[in-house]
């Protein structure tokens, strides 16, 4: 707005110059001199930075780009057993019908138990490759599906295995946060997998999760089958109020 | 001699006009409303500062707004933007970045303001000549002349770190 305001003003300067000549030319001695100051002197910036300006072939041009968390793929080359994750969004308010459409995030820890985050102080960088391991965005088809290939999570002191789960509406309004649980006891998948190196000793169980102990109803454990060797398959279904 | 990595500081807000900062700048914005929620759950809050005030994991949102403008970093295809050398060469490579949120809020873009840190792969600095440094990459062959940039010193790129 204030670059228009400049131009149009440049243009004023150039319209009304003949007008200012002519003037000149007549030269009486009545024609006063304006004493009107500048107030708005511009926006440009040149004069505040000393540097020199690129002086180089334009481009490479840039072009829309999704967020790097749209990806079904969400292993990032982390270690650990693949499982493939199946979630189905139903909406309460349309008798748990299929949610079409619907946005969903999900995240959770490698093998050893780490996130995917800046570590420590303000001055961290991060490598831009690499920079989001296990955190993935899918939108649900017509069956309300979206599908993850990802590793068995790992655990860390305090929680129970768990994936994070956060669905929004298309139009990106939150519905439902929420995390996913695992079966427990002999043949579950959690005891296959028994922590990865860490083992299970000092494993805090779905019981006493402060998340999940309250799910007496058990509707946030998956159903998770497979094996070391195939691979394991995690399904659940989800409902929200869309 | 001594090795820096420069860190090139890029403030982008609503009067920033370029395509690529736009770009940028737009997908962080939409990114920060749906990461928002994650954290205002009881729908409190509309902006980051009121989060960072109350909230003891506010800040966990420049990481999370961060996959979003991963794309665009890509297309720029490791060389930090703007900084140029005394030709006016872009010479800077970069593979670390840092996304950060300086204000934000979700009822209106126009209070969005963002900042990209891109971080030099490692420069060895040779000599200062005026407001100059000399600059040169690494590994270059010892029985040639070692090839330069001359440097100015200006605002928003620092000296991150210093090896000796």
């Amino acid at each position: 707005m204030e670059r228009k305001n400049f131009l149009r003003s440049l243009m004023v300067g150039v319209i009304s110059t003949p007008v200012l000549w002519e003037a000149c030319k007549k030269d009486t001695d009545t024609t006063a001199v304006s004493t009107e100051t500048v107030s708005n002197s511009g926006s440009g910036t040149s004069a505040s930075t000393c540097v020199v300006s690129p002086t180089e072939t334009e481009g490479p041009f840039p072009t829309k780009s999704p967020s790097a968390y749209v990806r079904s793929d969400i292993t990032d080359g982390r270690t650990g057993y693949k499982m493939k994750a199946k979630l189905t969004i139903a909406n309460v308010n349309n008798n748990c019908a299929a949610l079409a459409g619907a946005i969903v995030d999900v995240w959770h820890c490698d093998a050893e138990g780490n996130y995917s985050e800046y570590g420590g102080s303000g001055m961290q960088s991060t490598n831009y490759q690499s920079v989001h391991f296990l955190r993935g965005r899918q939108t649900t088809d017509a069956n309300g599906l979206v599908t993850f290939t990802s590793i068995f999570p790992g655990w860390y002191t305090g929680r129970a295995t768990h994936v994070h789960v956060h669905v929004y509406n298309a139009s990106g309004t939150s519905l439902k946060v929420t995390q996913i649980a695992f079966p427990e006891g002999s043949g579950t998948a959690v005891a296959i997998v028994n922590g990865y190196a860490k083992g299970l000793s000092g494993y805090t169980y779905n019981a006493n999760d402060n998340v999940f102990s309250d799910d007496t109803a058990k509707l946030e454990i998956a159903t998770v089958t497979g094996s070391i060797a195939a691979g394991f398959d995690l399904s659940i279904k989800i409902n929200v109020p869309g | 001699m001594k090795t820096i990595v420069l860190c090139y500081r890029k403030v982008i807000d609503a009067n920033t006009l370029q395509a690529w900062e736009q770009m940028v700048y737009e997908d962080s914005y939409t990114e920060f409303k749906l990461q928002f929620q994650n954290l205002d759950k009881n729908h409190e809050y509309h902006t980051y500062a009121e989060l960072l005030r109350n909230l003891p994991n506010a800040e966990q949102l420049n990481f999370l707004i961060s996959p979003s403008i991963v794309g665009y970093l890509r297309q720029l295809q490791e060389r930090i933007p703007d900084v140029v050398n005394i030709l006016g060469k872009h010479f800077l490579n970069f593979k670390q970045f840092r996304f950060e949120l300086i204000n934000s809020d979700i009822r209106t873009i126009s209070k969005h303001k963002i900042a990209v840190s891109f971080y030099s792969e490692p420069m060895i600095w040779l000599d200062t000549i005026g407001n100059h440094l000399l600059l040169a990459e690494r590994g270059q062959a010892e029985d040639q002349p070692i090839l330069t940039h001359l440097f100015p010193l200006q605002p928003f790129v620092n000296i991150h770190s210093l090896q000796q």
